[in-house]
């Protein structure tokens, strides 16, 4: 795969960690990852973002999963299409589909979060805060342990590549006030790697230029 | 009166909901209206949620006012005779998923659709499925799950339904996050709601039909 023809299309949450191994010469595209709020708008946007880009590019590489099926429907015009064959970017960090079932396996009840996600300032804990402003603290904190009270566990994915000090504080204070249990978790580059370097294996959905992305490509 | 309880709900005023169902049934409001009240309260959450005012557990506290009112109107309601046949419906979250708010929304528009309803709650193995199947007898079984992991665990537990020689004995839908008719073919299922007013449909034409 030529670097000069290949473009990679990620979500803000995920793209500081694919920039270390993006080759020389490749273009690269970031789309906000609260477009995730609307399947439908982030499919859109997506399509959008790949219309974009055929004219350039040979091959389009997506820096998402599944994602609640937003990739599903998505078409590259004269272009191969490659996404990695995951559920969601929890499973990108972890470095596998079967790293993330297992830890489903070890906790279902799982908030997953990472340096990146923490950041963005727009994970549930960041809205436990308007949830104060709108109803108080006692009451804003019963409605977040009542949403929470399925859950038992939260985990920071670390990935390896940053230091996260201020995550960990971050993580322990937020799984304190909540109730649950804090966990670090070891998380993985390795589909970061591959998605911009290759090989392009069993790990990766390949759809060819004009095909559609579906669903059963990612079983 | 009766929008005080839409009001109450919709603002997320769960005591003073309560006592206002409380206020209604002492006033011999039929349970009809009051439920119909606190579903209009719903639609309200919902638009709400949809357009970003609302978070998730707004919506979910919502949800459980919804089935604490159920609770409430049931001992009235059970003195209405019902006038068409209903059955019985097993509803749970699949396995390895703990997402329930659409389901407890499912589970309280099918208790006010007079269904009897067995809720197994969430991260319910193959196994709990095939045992309330076999001891509850349901006409349906409502399968949930909010993630696309989940897909797969429908589609195990159905398998499992199979498996045991069940299938035949009973419906089965699907619901929740993004499934739809792909889904539903990839699960085995027999349909999938894509609302919890589409799950009801389902099951009183299911019913009805058996």
């Amino acid at each position: 795969m030529s670097a000069e023809r290949t473009k990679i299309i990620a979500c803000s949450l995920v793209i500081e960690e694919i920039v270390p191994y993006l080759p020389s010469g490749m273009d690269c595209q970031t789309l906000d990852s609260e477009l995730h709020v609307n399947t439908d708008v982030l499919r859109r946007s997506l399509q959008e973002a790949i219309d974009a880009s055929t004219s350039s590019a040979e091959i389009i590489l997506l820096g998402y999963g599944l994602c609640s099926q937003a990739v599903v429907g998505l078409q590259a015009n004269g272009c191969t299409l490659v996404i990695p064959k995951v559920d969601d970017c929890i499973a990108l960090f972890l470095g596998s589909e079967e790293a993330y079932k297992a830890q489903f396996k070890v906790a279902p009840g799982t908030y997953y979060l990472t340096k990146s996600w923490i950041e963005s300032g727009r994970s549930i804990f960041d809205e436990y805060n308007i949830l104060v402003d709108r109803y108080g603290e006692s009451r804003a904190l019963s409605l977040m342990r009542n949403f929470l009270k399925h859950y038992t566990r939260l985990a920071l994915i670390n990935t390896g590549r940053h230091e996260l000090e201020f995550c960990r504080d971050y993580c322990l204070r937020t799984a304190d006030r909540f109730g649950l249990r804090y966990e670090e978790i070891p998380g993985s580059s390795s589909l970061f790697e591959r998605i911009v370097q290759g090989p392009h294996d069993n790990d990766f959905v390949i759809v060819q230029p004009n095909e559609i992305v579906t669903f059963r490509d990612f079983k | 009166m009766s929008k005080k309880l839409v009001k109450a709900i919709a603002d997320m005023q769960e005591e003073s909901a309560l006592k206002q169902v409380n206020q209604m049934m002492a006033d011999k409001v039929e349970p009809a209206v009051i439920m119909d009240d606190a579903m209009e309260a719903m639609e309200i959450v919902g638009q709400r949620f949809e357009d970003g005012t609302y978070f998730l557990p707004e919506l979910m506290l919502a949800g459980e006012m919804m089935n604490q009112i159920t609770e409430q109107v049931k001992p009235e309601m059970a003195k209405t005779p019902v006038t068409e046949p209903k059955g019985k419906i097993l509803i749970g979250t699949v396995a390895g998923d703990i997402h329930d708010i659409g389901k407890n929304i499912v589970s309280f528009m099918l208790e006010v659709n007079r269904f009897e309803v067995l809720d197994l709650g969430v991260d319910v193995p193959p196994d709990k499925f095939l045992e309330a199947i076999r001891e509850f007898k349901p006409q349906v079984v409502a399968l949930s799950g909010f993630l696309t992991l989940a897909f797969d665990a429908m589609k195990e537990t159905i398998e499992a339904i199979q498996g045991a020689g069940l299938r035949d004995e009973v419906k089965i839908m699907i619901g929740g996050g993004q499934v739809n008719e792909e889904i539903n073919k990839y699960a085995g299922a027999d349909a999938y709601g894509k609302d919890a007013m589409a799950g009801v449909t389902l099951a009183k034409k299911w019913i009805v039909a058996k």
